[in-house]
């Protein structure tokens, strides 16, 4: 594994928050927050949306301060709280990563640097290797209709500046369902730099993806992303999606 | 008959509208809409001419469907009308709950921090 960081080797890191939206992820949630305050000593945030199980004890044992969400919202209605929170606490930039293992704190740094470099607003861990054939499917749908030219659209695993967080925190991003087309779109619209850094990812430790588990939820998700997509693509007047940065 | 049956279901309408208004179930805006609806089927049980009327000033053959076609659209308008308002009272019920939400976190802080205090 490359750029393995210490704890203090990420720079300036009173000015980033790593959020974590959890659903039932008392399992692994614990494991993760501590790998994150270990190998980057940046401050952790774990948006609990609405578990049943012990993830709210779990992730505060581990060092993490804990956003309990009364209601379940979702992975972006639970992302978008995290955001919310770091504009509120004056974050420079909030680090967002998943609650059951695949993301590495390892490569926190990866995404960091072209963000705190000012090369992108917005960094894209991207794994195209963990795509099932579903998965690859999606990918090449959902590019080809929102005409974004990114790698990995569906990773959850990104760094954002304060002007990113900003435009993501506002009520226009707020009936997103997921993180991927429309928050990439809405971020591309409002004229941020998206860039692609590929970095390696785990299998999940534990549970299974919200989406890619059943066919009749996948076809859901794909209906609203596609149409999601296309409307964005079109009002997007004349700003054909070119690869970004 | 139809005619009776039509006004009577008008009418109807129009009463629980009231009904419904009155006793604070239904906001006045909304009951409007209704009760407009609701004298259009009173206009056109008691007076079934008035299809045929405006039919023919439109140049349609066969004045029912023109009822029917005017039914249809006023419902499909109604019922976009209701999502978009689900859509903005979604996104509002949302942000009050990350709202709440971010307000707990805060106060679970001061009280971790006021306890840490007493402890030393």
């Amino acid at each position: 594994m490359s750029n393995v960081s210490t704890p203090s080797s990420v720079a300036g890191a009173s000015d980033t928050v790593v959020l974590i939206p959890a659903f039932n992820e008392a399992a692994c949630v614990g494991r993760v927050v501590e790998n994150v305050r270990s190998h980057t000593g940046l401050a952790v945030v774990v948006i609990d949306d609405a578990s049943t199980d012990n993830t709210v004890a779990v992730a505060e044992a581990a060092g993490a301060t804990v956003i309990p969400l009364p209601a379940q919202l979702g992975a972006w209605g639970a992302m978008q709280t995290g955001l919310r929170y770091a504009l509120r606490k004056g974050y420079e930039i909030a680090v967002t990563m998943d609650a059951d293992g695949q993301h590495l704190a390892q490569t926190i740094d990866q995404i960091l640097a072209p963000v705190r470099n000012n090369e992108a607003d917005v960094a894209i861990g991207a794994c195209t290797e963990r795509g099932s054939l579903l998965r690859r499917i999606a990918w090449v749908l959902m590019k080809s209709t929102s005409g974004l030219a990114l790698e990995d659209v569906t990773s959850g695993f990104r760094a954002y500046n304060r002007q990113a967080i900003g435009a993501l925190a506002g009520w226009r991003a707020t009936l997103l369902d997921y993180q991927d087309i429309g928050v990439l779109l809405l971020l591309q619209h409002e004229g941020l730099r998206i860039r692609d850094v590929s970095v390696e990812m785990c299998a999940r430790e534990e549970g299974k993806s919200r989406v890619f588990h059943s066919w009749l939820i996948v076809a859901y998700y794909m209906c609203c992303t596609l149409l999601l997509g296309l409307t964005k693509r079109t009002m997007l007047t004349g700003k054909r999606a070119t690869k970004p940065c | 008959m139809l005619a009776i049956v039509t006004a009577t279901i008008g009418i109807g309408v129009a009463f629980i509208i009231v009904l419904l208004i009155r006793r604070d179930r239904l906001h006045v805006t909304h009951g409007l809409g209704w009760i407009l609806v609701a004298a259009g089927f009173a206009v056109i049980g008691l007076f079934p001419k008035v299809i045929d009327i405006v039919a023919r000033a439109a140049g349609v053959s066969y004045p029912p469907i023109l009822a029917l076609t005017l039914a249809v659209a006023i419902l499909v308008i109604k019922i976009l009308l209701m999502d978009i308002e689900r859509s903005r009272i979604e996104a509002r019920n949302q942000r009050m709950i990350q709202r709440v939400a971010m307000l707990e976190a805060e106060l679970r802080q001061q009280q971790k921090s006021t306890a840490q205090g007493k402890t030393r």
